[in-house]
């Protein structure tokens, strides 16, 4: 087990009470996430498949760290995530959000180097070490060619693909990723896939996904969790989790799910509202 | 092509080292700095002969050139510096933490209580002095904090990280509360105090000697020690919270630091010199424009070219009527407005 | 009677009561011949003047910064230059009311409603004598208004006889200042009531060349004029001797200022420093102590 997540609860707006009175299980805080346990395998592309709000932003923020649970642990290679020393962390994981729109006008080279932090002192700048681990990065996602250009004035692909490049500077063991292909255009989405794929394969890059996109899930991921209001209604091995029935559960929707010959991968279609 | 100039290359050229690029911005801004300081003594609305300033023959208490270069003229200049580099980098550190370029010292209400503080002790012929600091920069700096504990409890819950958006409207509610305050205690006075306190807020650094600067002094050691400390932070948080926190980036405190480190170095500007506007926001956009946006380069740039920009607006303000003087936040308006209705035209 | 003498009769019955139906109380005919006895009036150096000419008893109502001579202190207030209470003033029923020559709006409500006003004439000691006879006109005291002008006059004479042939220092004469330190200075310039009390009481103001009544001097020209006499005047702070000492720290920076060598910077309280009024022969007086010590012993 690479990634373990231990009986978590978290709930977001928890007010000034003591928590010792709290069981696991009431739902008198509206927890987001009540006893969730969870097992990422190292290598592994795994997807966290569930419809808006399930939680699944929630639990990628609290395996990066950045939210702390009330109750339970959430484990690195067996180190608990809120032990471990903020820039060490960086140096084994690294997080896509959804959308990053930086307040000031980085080019794509700066916000690549921002990946270097965690592997940096705290005055320390940058080396020819880092500008080349930056510039394999950008290599790596295909971005090189953008590295002098203004952050902003990219398309949505390239923006994606020039994050992707800074999480990847930081060298990371693991990479969260929020919903990386949800505002892309289809090319885009299906360039962002097959740069995951290459990235987990030839770099052997944990990678923990969270996405409401089926079909993205079929294609990209070999291991799935389906969510639901907070809670695992299945977890496995994609061509096993991804039934009909299992999305009926999921989406209350009637889907067809098939292996598609020239895609190589499993395809959802849906067919109608379950009733 | 000049090593200033180097400094000032648009990033589409091949991207140079950031350790090269630190140590060109700041001897570059550091010189102009440099020599902006050294040059302002030397001018002034009475013309004095160096020679004699530095005559060590005549005793200083009798060598009206020396008075004039050494009591008058230099403390003139240290304060136009500190204020400025103290007001431009608080102006970068807040653009940071609000995320929008468009921040200045005085969004977040500190400068409206700094002037409100300095209203009742005008108003109210206040006499506690503390040290080296005289009753009006004392209570000053006592609205100032009062200003910034008020923004901060409203902004902050424990364990929450503070909220950058409740953060602003706190400070923008509190500047018009105590606005209109600073109006009522204008109005309720004797005519010839309200007369002080509409000049105490044109600013004025002509500040009577090194001991009121002394008084600040260690405010301002404090808010630009932690100024070093941010700008790697600030990078970060400005590009996104959660990216920052997963790099190592305590974004809680990275806040926390910022804010009170600006709203310290603001306090003690203000009380110092008056509220003098335009320089926390026309030199960081000028500094962006010409060395980037990196905060490890803006922030040390901006310090320094804050610095120059307000000695050299004193500098008009009391050269250009001589002998009477224009108050020095008349100086930087005309300035800087200008230059923000280019920059808006060239933005469009 | 004939119906002709009857109507005649009845008309001038008529007139006799519609004469006597106005108000006797009431706002006074537009001209100048008429004596104010019911005066409200806005500024403190004119309420001064009006006193000292024997017009105290014909004085309703006072400024809110009134409290020269004593007797204002028992009147009812009607506000000041930014906020005069129309309404108030109004309701006294008034027949002159001395107003600031700014408060043009108020003069002009006034004038609607009948009501004279005397506006103030900002200048030096020339229109202080000249106010106090206009106003010895206008309150029937024109005699002992002239007397006390006179009175004015031959004090100034006499302190500028007792200074005559003495060297004149040149003299800084501040009005403001923030406690604590040289920051925000007002001093006389060469225009105005406090110069004139300057040069009458034997001094030279460095700032005579500056045709404004106030200045804001740099500490730069501060040093270049380089005063021997520097005068602090207060209204309101009174300085004991202890603070003294700690006032003239607050100038030690400027070493080469010759007054600060010397030690020659004095403290003068009293509002009747600084009311261009009747007093003023008595504020010059103070100025020429300070100035020439000896010349009073």
């Amino acid at each position: 087990m690479f990634i373990q997540v231990k009986q978590v609860s978290f709930a977001y707006n928890v007010p000034f009470r003591n928590l010792a009175d709290v069981r696991i299980g009431r739902d008198d805080y509206g927890f987001s996430l009540p006893a969730l346990s969870l097992d990422i395998e190292r290598g592994s592309l795994t997807g966290i498949l569930g419809p808006n709000g399930c939680g699944k932003t929630t639990l990628l923020r609290l395996m990066a760290g950045v939210l702390r649970p009330q109750h339970g642990a959430i484990t690195i290679d067996g180190d608990a995530v809120d032990r471990i020393p903020r820039r060490q962390l960086g140096r084994r994981l690294a997080i896509v959000p959804q959308e990053t729109h930086p307040a000031f006008d980085y080019t794509v080279l700066e916000m690549v180097l921002m990946g270097r932090h965690p592997h940096l002192g705290t005055f320390q700048l940058e080396g020819p070490n880092d500008y080349a681990i930056a510039a394999e990065a950008l290599t790596a996602t295909g971005a090189a060619h953008l590295a002098a250009r203004s952050y902003a004035t990219l398309s949505g692909g390239e923006k994606q693909r020039v994050v992707i490049a800074s999480a990847l500077a930081q060298q990371p063991d693991v990479l969260l990723l929020d919903e990386p292909t949800a505002s892309l255009d289809l090319a885009y989405q299906l360039e962002v896939s097959s740069l995951l794929t290459r990235l987990n394969r030839n770099r052997g890059c944990t990678m923990v996904l969270a996405t409401h996109d089926l079909n993205l899930a079929a294609s990209l991921c070999d291991r799935l969790v389906l969510m639901r209001a907070g809670k695992i209604l299945a977890h496995g091995a994609t061509t096993d989790v991804l039934t009909e029935a299992s999305i009926n559960q999921l989406y209350d929707v009637e889907a067809d799910v098939q292996f598609h010959e020239a895609a190589g991968h499993l395809t959802v279609v849906p067919i109608r509202r379950a009733l | 092509m000049t090593l200033s100039e180097s400094a000032m290359l648009p990033l589409d050229a091949r991207p140079r080292s950031i350790r090269i690029r630190l140590a060109v911005t700041v001897v570059a801004y550091g010189a102009v700095a440099l020599v902006v300081c050294l040059l302002a003594p030397l001018v002034g609305s009475t013309s004095i002969s160096l020679a004699r300033a530095f005559d060590r023959s005549i005793p200083f208490a009798d060598n009206v050139d020396a008075q004039i270069f050494f009591v008058a003229r230099m403390p003139r200049v240290l304060a136009g510096a500190v204020v400025g580099a103290a007001l431009a980098s608080a102006g970068v550190v807040l653009q940071a933490l609000l995320r929008n370029p468009l921040a200045t010292p005085f969004t977040l209400g500190v400068s409206a209580g700094a002037a409100l503080g300095a209203m009742l002790a005008i108003s109210f012929g206040a006499a506690m002095t503390l040290g080296p600091l005289s009753p009006v920069p004392l209570a000053s700096l006592t609205g100032a904090f009062v200003a910034t504990a008020v923004v901060y409890a409203l902004a902050t819950r424990p364990g929450r990280p503070m909220s950058t958006s409740v953060l602003l409207l706190a400070g923008v509610t509190l500047n018009s509360f105590f606005s209109a305050l600073i109006l009522f205690v204008q109005y309720m006075a004797d005519f010839t105090e309200t007369y002080r306190t509409v000049r105490w807020l044109m600013g004025d650094l002509d500040v009577g000697g090194f001991g009121p600067i002394a008084g600040v002094g260690p405010l301002l050691a404090v808010g630009f020690g932690v100024f070093a400390m941010l700008p790697s932070s600030l990078n970060q948080l400005s590009v996104g919270a959660d990216i920052a926190a997963t790099r190592g980036v305590d974004v809680a405190r990275t806040e926390r630091l910022a804010f009170f480190s600006a709203a310290l170095a603001t306090s003690a500007a203000v009380a110092l010199a008056g509220p003098i506007g335009f320089i926390g926001i026309v030199v960081p956009h000028l500094v962006r424009l010409m060395t980037g946006v990196d905060h490890r380069l803006v922030l040390p740039a901006s310090a320094l070219f804050g610095a120059a920009f307000l000695v050299g607006c004193d500098l008009v303000a009391r050269t250009i009527l001589a002998p009477v003087e224009m108050p020095v936040g008349i100086v930087t308006a005309m300035v800087g407005a200008p230059f923000f209705l280019w920059l808006l035209v060239r933005k469009a | 009677m004939a119906a002709r003498e009857k109507s005649l009769i009845l008309v001038a019955a008529l007139s006799v009561l519609i004469a006597c139906g106005t108000n006797p109380g009431g706002p006074a005919p537009q001209t100048d011949d008429i004596v104010a006895r019911r005066i409200v009036s806005l500024v403190p150096a004119l309420t001064e003047m009006l006193f000292a000419i024997g017009a105290g008893p014909q004085v309703i109502a006072v400024s809110s910064y009134d409290d020269y001579p004593p007797e204002t202190k028992a009147l009812p207030r009607v506000g000041a230059l930014m906020d005069p209470d129309v309404e108030r003033i109004l309701a006294l029923r008034p027949d002159l009311v001395l107003t600031y020559g700014s408060q043009g709006s108020l003069e002009a409500q006034l004038a609607s409603a009948g009501i004279r006003t005397f506006s103030y004439r900002h200048g030096g000691i020339r229109t202080i004598f000249e106010t106090m006879r206009d106003l010895g006109a206008a309150t029937g005291h024109t005699a002992s208004a002239l007397s006390k002008v006179t009175e004015l006059e031959a004090q100034l004479e006499g302190v500028k006889a007792k200074v005559r042939d003495r060297a004149r220092p040149r003299t800084l004469l501040v009005f403001g200042r923030q406690p604590g330190s040289l920051q925000q200075l007002y001093v006389s310039g060469g225009t105005g009531f406090l110069h004139e009390m300057l040069e009458a009481a034997g001094g030279i103001n460095v700032f005579a060349d500056i045709a404004r009544e106030s200045v804001q001097p740099s500490q730069e020209t501060l040093i270049t004029r380089a005063p021997e006499v520097i005068l602090e005047v207060s209204p309101t702070r009174q300085i004991s001797a202890m603070d003294a000492a700690q006032e003239r720290a607050v100038w030690s920076p400027l070493a080469s200022v010759p007054a600060v060598k010397r030690g020659r910077i004095y403290f003068l309280y009293g509002d009747y420093l600084v009311v261009p009024g009747p007093r003023v022969g008595l504020a010059t007086e103070t100025f020429a102590r300070a100035l020439h010590p000896d010349a009073f012993q």
